[in-house]
């Protein structure tokens, strides 16, 4: 029973934190109108394959770093923090299905090449309304003769779609209603990844098409793999939902310690100050949050399924809250494009809504507390 | 990092368990000698224990049907002060009778003039041979019309800036010249309040806790040691229900399908799971013998609203009900009436805690100033000799 961090946990925090703030800058987004496509994006990609970290989940028997969560949560709260745009969450989310859902021949294929940084991977799950659960009907899946599928249909919300080689696309198989996962060749003809204009313009989230695009079936079952992904994806936003509140905490502090009016630090006021004050609490309760759900999908805790859903319910809010206040702290400065403020405000609006808002997770907390899982 | 809490076949459970199974009723005194009163204290008061050991306490106690004397002010905030700065008689004379539960302790620290800015504080102690003569009068004084012991803060160096010329005595509340007025609050039920009188009342010397002119650094530190109860967050300072138990409430009356009172119901329980996992986080730190990490500070600043909400949103629950003296949310029962285990009593009781132990805006500034290092209120009166700034004001 420790519920503090390791100093093994600390280096790695502040190794990734001082890689990241030397390597990525967020100057290009910054300029008026920019997209992603302006987010050095490809670039990020490269120094972060340099790094290792596209292995980080991936077993050591196929060539990656096979880290716990907790480890991962110091990492991907510091992309979190640095906002850094890249195709990484995309490949962790793809990485995580082949992982935990591939046939052992899937695996030998892929993941060496992922943990390698020469194979970039996206999960297509969402339907047009967000939903993520469910049978999937807007994809459907036909059987060959063989073992074949051909997919027809589209998905959405696809993180980093655009960028990946292959795709693994929860889709409905066709005569039942049930969904399934495969894996899709993400540079044939048939399917057409298409970057939405997303607010969030750290991030490249895109609608996917597929018109008999050829692909082979993940043998995990939905009922299995879907909820073990589920928890950790929303372990995953949450992780960088904790981190970058952290980092606008920061960021307004510092400014209401500089900014004077009426000839004193506006942070000396108590109006700011309290409002501070409730910023460090969101900040600090989503960390907790964080860690807690780390540590028990870390240990395939039964609990694990309810720590996740607390965190990502938990810090979504506080997200949204703590980078709205932080532009009214920074006043009209902070609504200018040319400011980091809207970054956050908009990376927390787009995780709060990805993969279930709050309120659903919400709902699924007092469920699973009525089933006493808890 | 590991959230894990001792399993059921840990030995010190066991050893705790074996203790509760050997003395079925413990009195106060046997838990007292036993430790188990304030397990994280040195020997011989305390076991020196670890932050699991502390927990399996709680647990096994819990589990045991035990309830401890309750003796807050002694056991959570002044008793501690003793170990470093009391004399070796204080502490013979005070401590068994206080762990044990056998002499009350109160808190003699808010005044009329302000409780907030208790450096203003206006009660003097002067020095009378080997006596001090106290004349001044004490608010909100917990426990007061019960307690044997006293914890008082009185100015002893009128001419020393506000917070210097404090000092901290151990009276007798029955000393000739006190007298303990109780106030009815808002809640109508037997009064939790007192103001207390003292005049002329003659401490021995003897009674001074550490040197004079340490009253606020002491005063301050008690505020601050209060301890967490560990196995659940209480709505009202630790005690009474916590927002699990609001949960099964709402469950158990259906209450659930109702989709914006679910929707709350999450969000207070997940609230309540968090404050539950800071305050571990909180103990880590200490065990780790790390710097304090900001969890405490910012768990006392959540924690009282965090009680509000799950009062409130039972008491909405029962509708117009819920406005009938004594009427229940739920069918089945935490504690007995007027107890914080009673769902209607703590309901009308807790607007006091965002007041009590420092205002929630209080504690706001400290966590703001301490925590983020923001500038300091301007307190025009901190410097000046308090004689002269009440002369000023």
């Amino acid at each position: 029973m420790d519920f503090a961090l390791s100093e093994d946990n600390l280096v790695l925090q502040q190794s990734a934190r001082t890689f990241l703030e030397k390597e990525i800058s967020l100057g290009r987004v910054l300029v008026p109108g920019a997209t992603v496509a302006d987010a050095d994006y490809d670039r990020n990609w490269t120094k972060i394959v340099a790094m290792g970290w596209p292995g980080l989940v991936v077993d050591e028997a196929f060539g990656g770093l096979g880290l716990s969560c907790i480890d991962l949560a110091m990492i991907l709260g510091e992309m979190g923090r640095a906002l850094a745009p890249s195709p990484f969450l995309g490949t962790l989310f793809g990485a995580w299905a082949i992982q935990k859902g591939g046939s052992q021949d899937q695996k030998e294929r892929l993941l060496p090449q992922v943990a390698a940084g020469t194979v970039k991977l996206a999960l297509a799950v969402a339907e047009s309304n967000g939903a993520t659960d469910g049978p999937g009907r807007e994809a459907v899946a036909r059987k060959q003769s063989g073992a074949g599928y051909l997919i027809t249909g589209v998905k959405s919300f696809v993180i980093d779609a655009a960028a990946a080689d292959w795709l693994i696309v929860a889709a409905m198989e066709e005569g039942s209603a049930r969904r399934a996962f495969f894996l899709v060749d993400a540079k044939q003809a048939a399917v057409q990844a298409d970057p939405l204009q997303w607010r969030d313009v750290t991030r490249q989230v895109c609608d996917v098409r597929f018109r008999d695009a050829v692909a082979e079936p993940l043998p995990a079952d939905d009922a299995v793999l879907w909820p073990w992904l589920r928890d950790r994806i929303l372990f995953g936003l949450a992780a960088e939902n904790a981190a970058g509140a952290q980092r606008v905490l920061e960021m307004t502090v510092d400014y209401a310690k500089e900014r004077t009016a009426f000839g004193r630090p506006i942070g000396g006021y108590q109006a700011i100050k309290h409002a501070l004050a409730d910023m460090l609490g969101l900040a600090e309760c989503s960390t907790t949050a964080v860690l807690y759900a780390a540590w028990a999908l870390s240990q395939e805790d039964k609990r694990a399924g309810l720590a996740a859903a607390m965190a990502k319910a938990y810090s979504s809010d506080a997200y949204v809250s703590a980078t709205h206040r932080s532009v009214q702290i920074f006043g009209a400065i902070g609504f200018t494009w040319e400011m980091k403020n809207h970054l956050y405000f908009k990376r927390a609006r787009a995780n709060a809504e990805l993969f279930g808002n709050a309120r659903a997770h919400r709902s699924r907390v007092i469920d699973m507390v009525e089933k006493k899982a808890a | 990092m590991d959230f894990e809490l001792p399993g059921e076949d840990h030995p010190k459970r066991q050893a705790v368990r074996a203790w509760f199974e050997a003395n079925p009723e413990p009195s106060g005194r046997d838990l007292a000698e036993a430790g188990y009163i304030v397990p994280h204290w040195p020997k011989p008061w305390g076991l020196a224990a670890e932050p699991e050991l502390q927990l399996i306490i709680d647990e096994e106690m819990k589990r045991a049907g035990v309830v401890p004397p309750h003796n807050p002010v002694a056991v959570n905030n002044c008793a501690q002060s003793l170990l470093t700065h009391g004399t070796e008689a204080q502490r013979k004379r005070f401590l068994p009778p206080a762990l044990s539960g056998e002499e009350l302790w109160c808190m003699l620290f808010s005044e009329p003039s302000g409780g907030s800015d208790l450096g203003a504080l206006r009660t003097v102690a002067r020095r009378d041979g080997d006596h001090y003569v106290v004349k001044g009068h004490k608010i909100w004084t917990s426990l007061a019309h019960k307690a044997k012991v006293g914890v008082l803060v009185a100015r002893t160096e009128p001419d020393l800036p506000k917070h210097q010329g404090l000092s901290e005595f151990l009276i007798d509340m029955d000393s000739p010249g006190l007298t303990v007025r109780p106030i009815i609050d808002m809640s109508g039920d037997e009064n939790e309040y007192n103001e207390v009188f003292l005049d002329e009342v003659r401490v021995p010397a003897d009674r001074l806790l550490g040197k004079e002119g340490e009253g606020w650094a002491l005063s301050m530190t008690q505020l601050q040691t209060e301890r967490v109860a560990l196995s659940k967050p209480g709505a009202i300072w630790g005690h009474g229900p916590s927002a699990r138990e609001l949960v099964e409430g709402l469950a158990e009356i259906g209450a659930l399908s109702d989709g914006a009172l679910r929707d709350e119901a999450g969000d207070i329980y997940i609230e309540g799971e968090i404050l539950r996992l800071l305050a571990l986080r909180a103990l880590s730190d200490r065990m780790n013998a790390r710097t304090p990490g900001p969890e405490g500070a910012i768990r006392k600043m959540l924690a009282a609203p965090h009680g509000q909400r799950v009062v409130d949103l039972a008491k909405r629950a029962q509708g117009a009900r819920g406005l009938i003296a004594g009427e229940q949310p739920f069918p089945s029962q935490l504690g007995g009436k007027g107890t914080f285990e009673d769902w209607d009593y703590a309901f009308w009781f807790s607007p006091a805690v965002t007041l009590g132990v420092g205002t929630q805006e209080i504690l706001k500034n400290v966590v703001a100033e301490r925590v983020l290092g923001l500038p300091r209120e301007a307190d025009p009166t901190a410097r000046v000799p308090w004689s002269q700034s009440r002369k000023a004001g």
